[in-house]
């Protein structure tokens, strides 16, 4: 309803006033018929992929090969299963489509991710007082599959995939979760430390042979004493090696052996 | 099902192999000390560095939770109630196999931590009868006294002897708890629950030292 206002000039003002407001009313008619279609359509395809994530949902939780395929289609047509907006040219299907598409899908893939990254979090957490901060993915996985201590049942079935993908979905955090390899042995770094490269060596060289000395690491680097002694120093300090004093001469231990077998 | 004899390797252990007699089921993993009286001691007994007091605060932290555990569960499972310094399970404090073992002063430096209150106490040091010595021994927690009193009590009473009166000696030996957990328990420590279930209101007791009785209520 347009309020016609009498002045000086305004004739000319009020007839193009009410033009561009016909027009607009005009191109506001345009612009919800097509929203309407689009929402007719969009809401088809959302009903079809709920029910194919309800359907399949048990599925996408208990069937890692499943979820890896799940996964790679999501990635084949540009949509992330994890993140709710992370979406890659999908702008053709409509502006906000991506969000409620990632949405519809999430429930259980969302869920399981999420749901596993917590779990990662935690046994990080847990066993950070005895490795430093620096545990195998395969270790994870074990004590994943474990479930909590002192509940029963909750294990999650987890591949080394999902970790990792789990793992991704935490750089959000401020990238406090790392994977670093080390001796062919992936790691989670859940410390914000970086290993330098002497470090990194030494951690490489326990991971392959168990445990080292200093004269191990003088012999087999070709490191000076003071050289060795210094990185072995720097990562007791960081609680990431254990050290036994009743062999001959000192060892360092990776912590990643001790729970194993069991 | 092959039986292995007892002086076969570690390295002959298979996933399948126990000894079918009346000692132990002896664990598959491979690493583990084989006892002859069957407590599953946890792999990380096989761990050498597991014996030596780790200078890093944060991993030593974590080692002593290890050993509190492990204490705790080798104590209830062989119904330990008392630990002398001078006299240890062997078996608990070192591992033969890999040859290491805990140094009696990094002994004491355990269960010192096991005896703190924000840690338990999981252990409780007997003063010792000599001044100004340390003590030797101590009594272990594997259920604090307030769970034992709990016990003790819920057995009185499911057994209708509320309002009777129990000699000590019928509450540790008697042959109406011979199945209980509490049998054979320490008698000083045995006191120390039945303080509790004075304070609490649910207990009286009588007379002194071995004529002692107590009365439930």
């Amino acid at each position: 309803m347009s309020s016609t206002r009498r002045g000086v000039g305004l004739n000319a003002f009020s007839n193009a006033a009410i033009s561009s407001e016909q027009y607009a009313r005009h191109g506001q008619q345009l612009r919800s018929n097509h929203a309407e279609a689009l929402a007719n359509q969009l809401s088809v395809f959302q009903a079809a992929l709920h029910n194919f994530s309800l359907t399949h949902a048990k599925d996408i939780r208990s069937n890692p090969n499943f979820r890896a395929e799940f996964a790679r289609m999501c990635n084949a047509i540009g949509v992330d299963p994890l993140a709710g907006s992370n979406v890659k040219d999908i702008r053709g299907a409509g502006g906000g489509a991506g969000g409620v598409w990632a949405k519809m899908l999430g429930s259980s893939v969302n869920d399981f991710y999420f749901e596993l990254a917590v779990r990662v979090v935690e046994v990080c957490r847990e066993t950070r007082g005895e490795n430093g901060g620096m545990i195998a993915v395969s270790d994870v996985q074990k004590r994943v599959a474990k479930g909590r201590s002192g509940l029963v049942g909750g294990g999650m079935d987890a591949t080394e995939d999902d970790l990792l993908r789990a793992i991704e979905s935490l750089q959000p955090l401020g990238g406090m979760f790392k994977v670093q390899v080390l001796g062919g042995c992936k790691f989670i770094r859940s410390v914000p430390k970086e290993l330098n490269p002497d470090q990194a060596k030494v951690l490489e060289v326990i991971q392959i042979l168990g445990h080292v000395t200093v004269s191990m690491l003088q012999a087999n680097l070709d490191w000076e004493r003071a050289r060795a002694i210094t990185v072995i120093d720097d990562l007791v300090a960081d609680s990431l090696v254990w050290i036994d004093s009743q062999a001959e001469e000192p060892e360092f231990w990776s912590p990643g052996s001790m729970h194993e077998g069991g | 099902m092959a039986a292995t004899s007892p002086e076969s390797s570690l390295s002959s252990f298979s996933t399948t192999a126990y000894t079918p007699s009346t000692t132990a089921y002896t664990p598959s993993t491979t690493t583990q000390a084989i006892s002859s009286s069957g407590f599953n001691f946890p792999t990380y007994t096989s761990f050498p560095p597991f014996y030596t007091l780790q200078p890093n605060l944060t991993t030593r932290t974590h080692q002593l939770e290890l050993w509190s555990t492990l204490i705790s569960s080798y104590c209830a499972y062989y119904r330990i109630f008392r630990l002398s310094l001078s006299s240890l399970p062997t078996d608990l404090f070192s591992n033969a196999n890999i040859h290491r073992s805990l140094k009696p002063g990094d002994v004491r430096t355990v269960l010192d931590h096991m005896s703190k209150p924000e840690n338990g106490p999981r252990i409780d040091w007997i003063p010792s009868t000599t001044r100004n010595e340390q003590s030797s021994s101590c009594y272990v927690y594997w259920k604090t006294p307030g769970e034992w009193a709990d016990a003790l009590h819920g057995w009185v009473d499911e057994t209708g002897q509320k309002g009777t009166v129990l000699t000590v000696y019928e509450l540790r030996e008697g042959d109406a708890v011979r199945s209980k957990e509490w049998r054979d328990m320490d008698e000083g420590m045995l006191r120390k629950v039945l303080n509790v279930l004075v304070k609490r209101g649910k207990a009286q007791i009588f007379g002194q030292e071995e004529n002692a009785g107590v009365k439930f209520f």
